[in-house]
């Protein structure tokens, strides 16, 4: 049980980060980003040459991985989705745009990195084994890090100029702007940090669980659940999203794993029946 | 003249708050009769629940006797009850004519197969409805423009689109959300003269309304809310020398003024 | 009217003698099998058009496209029916369970809308993956031709195992339906119909208060949507004479939307033209080897920038320049 707890809270930990820079971008856009995953994956890719290939400290290796992806989320922002959004009748063609952007960066990773699984050397040794849980020490120091990473975010958005611009951007955009917020300015920024975050994760992650370059895909729908569970643009509900999806992962996988696949059936399929029941997610904004 | 629409207790709590505790009246057939109240005293809330976009907490809304409270907006729009929204509440994409013409939809004989296999009933329902449509925007002065785009109409013409829309599904009772707000005085004018000539078509006419002069002007009788509760009800004149009234609105105008 | 009139006909000429006769000529044997792809994959997507047109993005159209492939393949294999007899059961039954699961997931909205649909594509995957009567990750394969049509003594269509080629008999087939499908969207969409869902994509309460049934109307629209979907699925299935959980992934669905994208969400054929471009696209694409993606993204990426309203709205736009 106890066992079942940890694993729970280390990969909620994991889950809650991918699914800030997911709802930050969503908040603030209205725009679903399908390549989140792949951002993740380019995230990790990047740690692992750095960490793993050139072998500077891990620590610069995912700090490489945030500002490389912060880079391109900008200038995503900017050169694609802001023409996007200024230009079509629909605002559901940011979609199509998102969706392509993944096939892209898919496309690029694949090419750049190959297909193979790629890991690196662990970061900490040793495996933490006591009041009935056994945990390697990596995860747990990942964990950690996720957790202070979430703390950090948190105290960002409420306590920095940018972060109280980009929530208010991200309840009223008209209001926003009439108030002086700089709205192009911010939802770049924006944009950038969701990326980023989704870049770390997948820096941290590479130590753990290594990096393919078929798994962006797998991740960006974890990471919609995640926000539909707490409410897609909230950044309280994509925290609880995270966690959730970790524990019913942790639970489900121990209870059903002579089913195999059953607990990723069985999961949809509540998230299903929760979401006709709460259309909106545990704290989401109507109609996101 | 006879109740078409009774009111009777009607409750509505969010959470810990009451937005309309326990306000009962009657519309007479063919009035016209104005809600009105300062900022909050939940004439939108009432508003809503007697159209049944919201379920009353307690009480109930009865049309010609039967409760209709607590239904599906479409099946109160279809016994007579229809609303119309505030301005930007419309269908945006389509021309001002397909505006009215969709609105039609309570007065189809043919059904949905019909239209799709084109039947005769279809047919004549489509030629009908173009008409009538015509007919309606002729009424309101909407001819003109009957080709454009909604989204791309001033705000003035937006109102009466909307009572068009209204108009279409050819109501007993209209409930107008605000109809005057926004306007210059001439445009008030003119919309104050549009529903007196609903009024002669033979509808009631319910409506939420802030403009304090012309609400006088048109009213047959005004009830008034403040607090989510009813304080007043009567014609115009009673209305405007009601000693809770004045300080009901007094109150909030002091507010407003900053004193 | 008559321009339309003309155009009709020179479509129906082009998909059936002048395509045909192209490959003929040319010795292409294999765009039978391309074309037929192309004109079922825009059957489904004409299904996800209707549910944009009604305001909801569809993303779970791979569902319903399995769903139709293994209860058409089910009934031919377990119980031996004619093939043609499961095409509307298996249109029908994908209706049915489209409206038991729309009925709770219409009222959902935007992304929320959008994401239940995706996570449903994947739960019609596990679900093939888990039932004992789908036959798991092995599939069904095998699955016979389908058999000859006759009424009162006169074969309407012949046995597919008595055809010379029967790639060109299920183009044929694909084609039949694909004109049925976008005759019958047109004339729904210009219908009374039509102009409901377009008064539901444009505003749910506005369309409520003029007394239409807007719960009702979402869920006929959305088991249309996935009675072609199933129809869709199972030609396929007899097609390629197999069906496996990965069929239809969440990468059909995917697609599915794009095609109604990319063709332009505004015109009922746009789906066709979509998944025409972007399949052949695709396939044309394949001498490119590793780049193929990165190619086919990248175009896909500029294609939004320069016409994010679709292909088709070059049309319109010129007739207003």
């Amino acid at each position: 049980m106890e066992q079942v707890i940890a694993n729970g809270l280390y990969l909620g930990a994991q889950y809650a980060l991918v699914a800030l820079g997911l709802t930050l971008i969503f908040g603030l856009m209205n725009v679903l980003n399908f390549a989140h995953g792949q951002m993740y994956v380019l995230g990790g890719f990047i740690t692992y040459v750095v960490y793993g290939q050139l072998g500077l400290p891990f620590v610069v290796a995912v700090l490489a991985s945030g500002v490389t992806l912060a880079v391109v989320g900008g200038l995503m922002e900017r050169y694609l989705f802001r023409t996007v959004i200024k230009r079509s009748h629909r605002e559901e063609s940011t979609m199509l745009l998102a969706a392509a952007t993944a096939f892209f960066f898919d496309a690029v990773i694949l090419l750049v990195f190959g297909e193979k699984q790629r890991g690196v050397p662990k970061i900490v040794k040793g495996v933490f084994n006591d009041f009935g849980v056994i945990l390697p020490y990596d995860r747990i120091v990942v964990g950690l890090v996720a957790a202070v990473l979430i703390l950090g975010f948190i105290a960002f958005m409420k306590f920095t100029k940018p972060g109280r611009a980009m929530r208010a951007l991200a309840q009223d955009r008209t209001a926003a702007q009439l108030m002086g917020v700089e709205v192009d300015r911010y939802t770049m920024i924006g944009f950038a940090l969701g990326a980023m975050l989704a870049g770390v994760t997948g820096g941290l992650l590479v130590s753990i669980t290594g990096v393919n370059s078929g798994i962006g895909g797998p991740i960006s729908i974890k990471a919609f659940m995640m926000i539909m569970i707490g409410g897609a643009g909230v950044v309280s509900g994509a925290i609880a999203g995270g966690f959730i999806l970790g524990m019913m992962e942790s639970v489900g996988l121990t209870v059903l794993r002579e089913y195999g696949d059953v607990t990723y059936l069985v999961i949809f399929a509540a998230l299903m029946i929760f979401l006709s029941i709460r259309p909106n997610g545990l704290m989401g904004k109507p109609w996101g | 003249m006879s109740t078409i629409l009774d009111i009777k207790g009607l409750t509505k709590r969010f959470g810990g708050l009451t937005a309309v505790n326990n306000v009962s009246f009657s519309v007479r057939e063919r009035e016209i009769l104005s809600l009105i109240g300062p900022n909050g005293a939940g004439k939108s809330t009432l508003f809503k629940l007697v159209s049944s976009f919201l379920r009353p907490t307690a009480g109930e809304v009865l049309f010609k006797g039967e409760r209709i409270s607590s239904l599906a907006p479409h099946i109160v729009a279809r016994k007579g009850v229809v609303r119309t929204f505030q301005e930007t509440t419309i269908f945006r994409n389509m021309t001002v004519r397909d505006n009215v013409i969709v609105a039609h939809h309570l007065r189809a004989k043919a059904t949905l197969l019909g239209y799709f296999l084109g039947t005769t009933d279809a047919r004549r329902d489509v030629a009908a409805f173009g008409s009538s449509a015509d007919e309606i925007l002729g009424f309101l002065g909407l001819d003109a423009i009957s080709g454009e785009i909604a989204r791309n109409l001033p705000h003035g013409h937006l109102r009466a689109l909307g009572i068009a829309i209204g108009l279409a599904t050819n109501p007993s009772v209209l409930l107008l959300d605000e109809p005057f707000a926004g306007m210059n005085h001439d445009e008030t004018m003119k919309a104050v003269a549009m529903v007196r000539k609903l009024r002669e078509r033979g509808l009631t006419v319910l409506l939420v309304e802030h403009d304090m002069p012309a609400v006088m002007k048109i009213s047959d009788r005004v009830v008034v809310l403040n607090f989510g509760e009813k304080i007043a009800e009567g014609t115009p004149a009673e209305i405007q020398n009601d000693r809770k009234v004045i300080e009901a609105y007094l109150g909030v105008e002091d507010e407003a003024i900053g004193l | 009217m008559i321009r339309k009139l003309l155009g009709l006909l020179f479509f129906l000429a082009a998909v059936f003698i002048l395509l045909p006769l192209f490959i003929e000529v040319t010795g292409r044997k294999d765009l039978y099998y391309v074309m037929t792809s192309v004109a079922l994959l825009s059957i489904a997507s004409a299904g996800v058009w209707l549910t944009f047109y009604i305001g909801r993005i569809n993303i779970g159209q791979g569902a319903y496209a399995l769903m139709g492939g293994y209860v058409s393949a089910i009934l031919v294999m377990s119980y031996s029916w004619s093939f043609w007899l499961t095409l509307p059961i298996a249109g029908l039954f994908c209706a049915g369970v489209s409206i038991l699961i729309g009925m709770p997931i219409l009222r959902l909205r935007g992304v929320y809308f959008a994401m239940v649909t995706l996570v449903l594509t994947e739960v019609a995957r596990l679900l093939a993956l888990a039932l004992p009567i789908t036959n798991g990750a092995k599939g069904i394969t095998s699955i016979p031709l389908p058999g000859s049509i006759s009424i009162f003594g006169v074969t309407l269509v012949p046995d597919f195992v008595q055809v010379e080629n029967p790639r060109i008999a299920f183009y044929y087939v694909a084609v039949v339906l694909m004109v049925v499908c976008y005759a019958g969207m047109y004339r729904l969409v210009n219908s009374r119909m039509g102009h409901l869902c377009m008064s539901l994509q444009q505003n749910e309460e506005l369309a409520s208060s003029i007394g239409v049934n807007i719960a009702w109307l979402r869920v006929v629209a959305y088991s249309i949507s996935s009675f072609c979907g199933g129809v869709s699925g199972a030609v396929f299935v007899a097609a390629t004479q197999s069906i496996y959980p990965s069929s239809f992934t969440v990468t059909d669905s995917v697609n599915f939307m794009l095609n109604c994208f990319l063709g332009g969400l505004g015109y009922v054929f746009g789906p066709m033209l979509g998944t025409l471009v972007l399949y052949l696209g695709w396939n044309l694409l394949f001498s490119t080897g590793q780049f193929q993606l990165l190619i086919y993204s990248a175009v896909m990426i500029i294609l939004m920038l320069v016409l994010p309203n679709g292909l088709l709205s070059l049309g319109s736009w010129r007739r207003k320049g």
